[in-house]
């Protein structure tokens, strides 16, 4: 059956001008389910990711870049030097090829080169275009610089990750980067509907921080409505308890959360029903949110010996007398345990984890893909299948300016002699 | 309905999405989903069970902390701009009302545990039989099949098992979650990506509707940023670096900064590490807080970006600690910036509702809750779409504040509707 039917964007063609994280992961999307995406690239202004760790051999090298190489499966690479007196007439003609144009430079960056949406759709009518920066097209944070690391600060993250004693230290990643492209696409490929049904096109102004916002869940309404405001409560919730990460015997970690009174009981009958759990200020569940410390502590015994055996201190030699407890059970024996009683509970994994974890596998998330620089490679598809066109992570990610001869000499016609001339005087870099 | 209430939801006549319609059968997985094809112009019926309503209703915060089905502040958010109408699914009758629904239906969104949908009629078989041009997309902990497929799961277990809490958090305290519920929100809007994707796919296909398998566990798992290649290239776990960045599973420079109100986040130590450290450099010379490290030697190494042997990390650290102590974030922020720098300010939900920038970009909406005689602000549109706008559309439904309307559609009068409410069907 699939093979009877289309890819979702076969046919559909992208000049992807954006950069880093937020912009790629959106063109993936089409690309991976079928699109003809074109990353748009320049080495003497190098796409910022490009440059950034990890490399293959550890070396730095512009096509080496695992980072880079992770959020472009499936594209095709062109250069084109923006600042070359031909530069912009190149990508415009590029452009003219295209249905979609997609970009996250600084508010102004596209206009100066003679790329910004009106300009372009004289050329194209039905054009599709979204601009992605951090703040927006207009405002007095437009010109504002930053990557997701620092925007998930203005978006709310940061105030919102952290221990409840402890500074805003936010999600570890670059967050935002990860959060918004999803919202892009689907704006993005709700307006490709729109115009595949009435052959309009039309200009998407998006904000990385407007979109991220909506990841705050209810902490906005919270404040004007309630006049609370939300803040980082550690591993625990505001729901659900007990809510908390619990280390065990492998050094890993556990999460354990209960969110309905049947998680509870579930809990309890899987922990042998100690007293503990029976006390009447433990019944309901807002009752036990209030309890939350004391349920740790009672957990945190079932985990662990804090009194020490005397047939165990040898294997504590190197800690002293006062180390740290012994941990009872491997993450995987508490995992087993909890969920056949129904428990939500998980193990906090690794990427080294994940890279065999059987459910992932068994989703077949992982495409191996050969890139000539860089050998056989592990790539991400998304977190959803599509029962009768799935994605297929068609190729590596492009080195840069790779398919420069397609781009130029077959979908734009330029004859052998201008394209060498072009390429010798720098049009490319 | 008065002249002052118009009907909920209002009309999005101008959408992408006008003209289609979409059954919501989601917990928290799949309600901000729909909600944001409901701002895109679809028409987005929301399936509740009789009396109780849906379980989500008892989700906090509620308005003023009366925990009631209409006050529930989760319960607003998330499904603002739908129509609500009750159903027994568990009931045969409900189950035939639900595939007259869905054969006049675009795309079905349910969270069942793999394996319990087919009893409520929401397997892809019976929602295929019903329409074969329908989308059926199943937002689950792990995914349809696999050896995890009916694990128990809450937004913390995703957040674990999809990675992301052990990139976050700090060697000393361990692994860290988000308080604001990520797993649960990246299944939503990946989820939403998967709809319009098989959407599109239908219309160049013939109609050909499909089943969209959207996996919480597998969604949170772009949020490990770049930890995923560099396992693979370097064989390095990431591990939470607390205060600082991480580069390629190393730990970098420090990125938070506390200030006299607050906090910021500056990469690269504030960008006085680097190529583009000497306008940094000078601005703490010209205040007189350089420390020493406007010294053309340290310029020189600063410059070349490091490394740095731990003791002069440290006064580099310290050095942008102390200068950044004595000043207000938004100050530093607004001058970085001027000096060709990017950092950001830690804002909390009260100083995100009071931005400059979102007030000049008017971001936020006015929803009207007639029946408490209020108004709040709630977030606006994520995106600005120059032809098809986004819309709010009002506030979220009451229990089966629809139910005539839709059953209406169907055909089904007055008489009949009685009926079924005495049978406990709607």
């Amino acid at each position: 059956m699939a093979g009877t039917l289309k890819k979702p964007f076969e046919g559909l063609r992208v000049a992807d001008f954006a950069w880093v994280g937020v912009g790629p992961l959106v063109s993936k999307y089409l690309a991976d389910h079928g699109a003809e995406v074109i990353r748009i690239e320049s080495s003497t202004y190098p796409e910022a990711l490009r440059r950034v760790p990890p490399f293959v051999n550890d070396t730095p090298h512009i096509d080496g870049s695992g980072y880079y190489a992770n959020f472009n499966s499936s594209k095709l690479g062109a250069s084109v030097n923006l600042k070359h007196p031909r530069g912009p007439e190149l990508a415009k003609r590029i452009v003219a090829k295209c249905d979609i144009v997609t970009e996250s430079f600084t508010p102004g960056t596209m206009a100066k080169f003679g790329l910004d949406y009106e300009s372009l759709k004289a050329d194209r009518e039905d054009l599709l275009m979204i601009s992605m920066p951090l703040y927006g097209q207009t405002g007095p944070w437009a010109s504002y610089m930053g990557y997701g690391h620092v925007l998930q600060a203005a978006a709310g993250f940061n105030h919102l990750t952290g221990w409840e004693d402890g500074p805003p230290i936010g999600t570890g990643v670059a967050y935002t980067d990860f959060l918004v492209p999803h919202i892009a696409a689907t704006a993005l490929i709700a307006a490709l509907d729109y115009r595949r049904r009435t052959g309009k096109g039309q200009y998407i102004d998006f904000s990385q921080l407007e979109a991220g916002v909506l990841g705050l869940w209810t902490a906005i309404v919270d404040w004007t409505a309630n006049g609370h405001e939300q803040t980082r409560i550690g591993n625990h919730d505001s729901e659900a308890a007990p809510h908390n990460a619990y280390r065990c015997k492998d050094g890993k970690w556990v999460v354990v959360a209960c969110a309905t009174e049947k998680h509870w009981e579930g809990l309890k009958a899987a922990l042998g029903r100690p007293e503990w759990c029976d006390m009447d200020r433990m019944r309901r569940r807002w009752q036990r949110l209030n309890e939350q410390k004391e349920i740790d502590r009672h957990l945190g015994y079932w985990f662990a010996d804090f009194t020490r055996a005397e047939a165990e201190d040898e294997f504590q030699t190197e800690e002293g007398f006062d180390g740290p407890p012994i941990r009872k059970f491997t993450t995987k024996q508490v995992v087993e345990l909890f969920q056949s009683f129904g428990v939500p509970c998980g193990i906090v994994q690794s990427a080294e984890d994940l890279a065999s974890d059987p459910q992932i596998v068994a989703r077949g998330h992982y495409w191996p893909l050969e890139h000539s620089y860089m050998g056989l490679r592990q790539y991400d598809a998304p977190g959803f299948r599509l029962s009768k066109t799935p994605a297929e992570l068609t190729k590596a990610a492009p080195t840069l300016g790779e398919d420069n001869e397609y781009v130029y000499r077959k979908l734009l016609g330029i004859g052998e002699d201008e394209y060498y001339e072009l390429l010798a005087d720098g049009a490319f870099e | 309905m008065t002249a002052d209430s118009p009907p909920i939801p209002f009309e999005h006549a101008d959408g992408p999405l006008t003209g289609y319609r979409v059954l919501d059968l989601a917990d928290e997985k799949g309600q901000l989903c729909t909600r944001l094809l409901a701002e895109l112009g679809a028409d987005v019926i929301k399936i509740e069970p009789p009396r109780d309503g849906d379980p989500t209703r008892q989700n906090g915060p509620f308005f003023r902390g009366e925990a009631e089905p209409d006050r529930s502040i989760y319960w607003w958010v998330m499904n603002a701009g739908k129509r609500s109408i009750t159903l027994q699914l568990k009931l045969e009758a409900g189950r035939e009302i639900l595939r007259k629904l869905i054969a006049m239906s675009d795309i079905v969104v349910e969270t069942c545990v793999p394996g319990e949908s087919a009893s409520l009629g929401l397997d892809y078989a019976s929602v295929s039989a019903a329409n074969p041009g329908a989308i059926l997309v199943s937002v689950t902990n792990f995914g349809q099949a696999g050896p995890y497929a009916k694990w128990a799961a809450t937004d913390i277990v995703g957040s674990a098992m999809g990675g992301q809490m052990h990139v976050s958090g700090d060697p000393e305290r361990g692994p860290l979650r988000s308080t604001v519920p990520q797993a649960f929100a990246q299944a939503n809007v990946q989820a939403a990506v998967g709809a319009m994707t098989a959407l599109y796919a239908r219309a160049v296909n013939d109609g050909a509707g499909q089943h969209v398998d959207v996996s919480m566990q597998e969604a949170m798992m772009v949020t490990m940023d770049h930890a995923g290649p560099t396992w693979d290239i370097r064989r390095v776990n990431t591990v939470g670096p607390g205060e600082r960045r991480q580069n390629a599973g190393i730990v970098a420079g420090r990125y938070l900064f506390e200030t006299a109100d607050g906090w910021i986040t500056a990469l690269q130590v504030g960008g006085l590490v680097g190529p583009k450290a000497d306008p940094i450099i000078d601005w703490l010379a010209e205040t007189g807080e350089a420390q020493g490290l406007d010294s053309l030697e340290w310029r020189a190494r600063l410059v070349a970006g490091g490394p740095f042997p731990p003791q002069d990390r440290e006064k580099i650290e310290a050095t942008m600690q102390a200068f950044c102590r004595t000043r207000k974030k938004e100050e530093l922020v607004a001058e970085a910036q001027r000096r060709g720098a990017g950092w950001a300010p830690v804002f909390g939900p009260r100083e995100i509702v009071d931005s400059k920038q979102l007030a000049a970009r008017e971001y936020w909406v006015r929803v009207h809750h007639e029946d408490l005689g209020e108004s709040f602000i709630y977030p606006g549109a994520p995106f600005k779409l120059s032809e098809t706008p986004w819309k709010q559309r009002g506030r979220a439904p009451h229990l089966g504040e629809h139910n005539e309307q839709v059953l209406g559609l169907l055909g089904i009068d007055a008489a009949e509707q009685r009926r079924l409410k005495m049978k406990m069907v709607i």
